[in-house]
């Protein structure tokens, strides 16, 4: 109930009782109040003419930086006596210094400006418009209005640089990148011998293996290097990422899947994204910088949430084509199998790079024998999950969010699995 | 400045519907009165919002009820206009948070403080004209009213004073 409606139902409640009573003193007793709600009413705030200006320091940022805004706020109208400004922040932003909110007297046709330092973590916010509540002296006749304005700040999620990442999708683009193709031709890996074509190279030829069959020449092949179509799935669902005492491992799957995209996208390859989380968002593949900035822009944005099983996710054939590369970045144990079953058996080469729940909760919940136990069956069923998926030939990466994801990445992904080599090198050989 | 003006609000409103009713012989429903101005109290500490228009009404009430029965006008009046100046200063109290320190809270308050002051003042005045047209004048009233005045003055000179 609003001031003025609350103050005029007690005027007409003490008037209608002392009318009814027959009471002088009784309706006397509303003079008070009627005398309030008139010095209220007397020079109430008018029509709002008001337009705001805003200054960004800057528009993108890492988590961490600050951020100044300045907002000039004009009146074009009559004085107005209390006017509260009120710019709404999301809750992933802090002010450090100054505030968000005013309560300020702007004479005619003046202006007021003030600023305010905001520092926060990873997110996206559009600055599209300040609230404005005016009010009469005493708080009574209340006018509201949003004045528009223009920003965006961007926080970006850190990027962590990763020199390679060896994957060994089993389909490669035409185009020429550091992915092994499973392609004899020109290269750097020995991948096979064939006979001599005319318009080989002399320093191709296998003097060794042509000695020894006589009359016919050999030439060496290398393995085609080329680019590859890599769909990357961060696994944003909320039962597998947030944890008790309001602590997420999800900021360390963000920070994998940009070091990921960065790195794949460094060279050459044509990548995609889709987030599984509180919203389910899909970046469709492409190439080089501007595919890049897509993908940060779509993982800043990125949210856990309340989302169904993997079972009913679909992946579009349009977005990720079968026989490319599928990473997924998801802490694991919400009945992934099924769905990486489904995924391999379309032919998609399979990823999992799995920030390590059980070490990160365990961290969280302090040192005493139950937790101890606790973590040690955990961990103990979480081998059997990564050895089966290890068994289905899935390459996994099992990382310590403890420790830097560069050191996960080099010790795992430097190179390609030798049981994976061995596979698609035997594929390749048996095509031909 | 605003807490002070409040707490002293509360104070006069409650303790006047209590002094009226326990004057005409009442006992249990001044107790009432006193448990609940506590509760009014220590409502806007504890951001209890809900208390102060409830409060409001209930001051407003029990002066109604008193002027139906006749108790005297002066502190069932004192009792409604007070709970009015707490009211206001409950809803004052709120909006002083939004002040940046850097800006002119004092003033504000100061002008938004007198501003009531006057209007309390003019409660008064017209609480006082009905017990002398009434003849219901007591020594007990004019104490009430001094002291009242003397609060008033000694808050002005301290804003002078800074």
């Amino acid at each position: 109930m609003s001031r003025i409606a609350l103050l005029a139902a007690l005027i007409y409640l003490i008037v209608l009782a002392g009318l009814a009573t027959l009471n002088g003193a009784m309706v006397a007793l509303a003079l008070p109040l009627v005398l309030y709600l008139l010095a209220g009413l007397w020079r109430g705030p008018e029509e709002l003419r008001l337009t705001a200006e805003r200054t960004i320091s800057a528009e993108r940022i890492a988590p961490g930086e600050t951020v100044m805004v300045e907002i000039k706020v004009i009146n074009h109208g009559n004085s107005l006596e209390q006017v509260l400004l009120h710019d709404p922040l999301p809750a992933f932003l802090k002010t450090i210094e100054g505030a968000s909110s005013r309560l300020v007297s702007i004479p005619a046709s003046e202006s007021i400006s003030w600023s305010y330092t905001v520092r926060g973590r990873r997110g996206s916010h559009y600055f599209d418009e300040i609230q404005v509540i005016a009010e009469d002296r005493l708080g009574l006749i209340v006018k509201r209005a949003a004045l528009p304005t223009r920003g965006q700040l961007l926080i970006l999620p850190p990027v962590s640089r990763i020199r390679h990442i060896a994957i060994q999708p089993r389909e490669t683009r035409v185009y020429s990148g550091v992915i092994p193709a499973h392609q004899g031709g020109t290269g750097i890996e020995f991948f096979g011998l064939r006979e001599y074509h005319a318009g080989d190279s002399p320093h191709h030829i296998n003097w060794r293996v042509s000695a020894r069959q006589g009359e016919v020449l050999f030439s060496n092949e290398y393995e085609q290097e080329r680019v590859a179509d890599v769909g990357i799935v961060l696994d944003g669902r909320r039962r597998v990422n947030d944890f008790s005492g309001g602590r997420s491992i999800f900021e360390d799957s963000v920070l994998a899947a940009v070091a990921v995209a960065s790195s794949l996208l460094a060279e050459g390859n044509r990548v995609g994204l889709f987030i599984y989380g509180k919203r389910n968002k899909w970046t469709s593949p492409g190439y080089g910088k501007y595919q890049r900035e897509r993908i940060m822009q779509d993982l800043a944005l990125a949210e856990t949430g309340e989302t169904h099983n993997f079972k009913t996710l679909i992946v579009p054939r349009r977005l990720f084509p079968p026989n490319s590369q599928i990473i997924l970045i998801s802490p694991l144990g919400g009945g992934e199998m099924e769905l990486l079953s489904k995924l391999h058996a379309r032919g998609y080469q399979l990823l999992v790079i799995s920030p390590d729940p059980v070490s990160f909760e365990a961290r969280g919940l302090g040192e005493n024998p139950s937790v101890k136990l606790a973590a040690r069956i955990a961990r103990l069923q979480r081998e059997v999950l990564l050895r089966d998926l290890r068994h289905r030939g899935v390459q996994v990466v099992n990382w310590d969010v403890s420790k830097p994801f560069e050191q996960a990445v080099r010790a795992s992904l430097s190179r390609p699995a030798a049981f994976l080599h061995a596979i698609q090198r035997g594929r390749g050989v048996g095509r031909k | 400045m605003t807490g002070l003006a409040l707490v002293s609000s509360i104070i006069i409103s409650i303790g006047s519907l209590a002094w009226g009713y326990a004057g005409m012989g009442l006992v249990v429903i001044p107790r009432w009165m006193i448990a609940f101005g506590a509760l009014w109290l220590i409502s806007p500490w504890r951001g209890w919002r809900w208390v102060s228009p409830v409060a409001l009404f209930l001051s407003l009430l029990f002066a109604i009820i008193g002027l139906w029965l006749s108790f005297p006008i002066g502190w069932m009046f004192s009792g409604a206009i007070f709970a009015l100046f707490a009211w206001d200063m409950t809803e004052l109290r709120s909006k002083m948070h939004f002040l940046a320190a850097r800006e002119d809270a004092k003033g504000m308050e100061r002008r938004h403080l007198a501003r009531v002051s006057l209007l309390a003042l003019g409660g008064l005045l017209v609480a006082s004209m009905f017990i002398l047209w009434w003849r219901q004048w007591t020594s007990e009233w004019g104490n009430f009213l001094l002291g009242v005045t003397l609060l008033g003055l000694t808050q002005i000179i301290a804003w002078f004073r800074k």
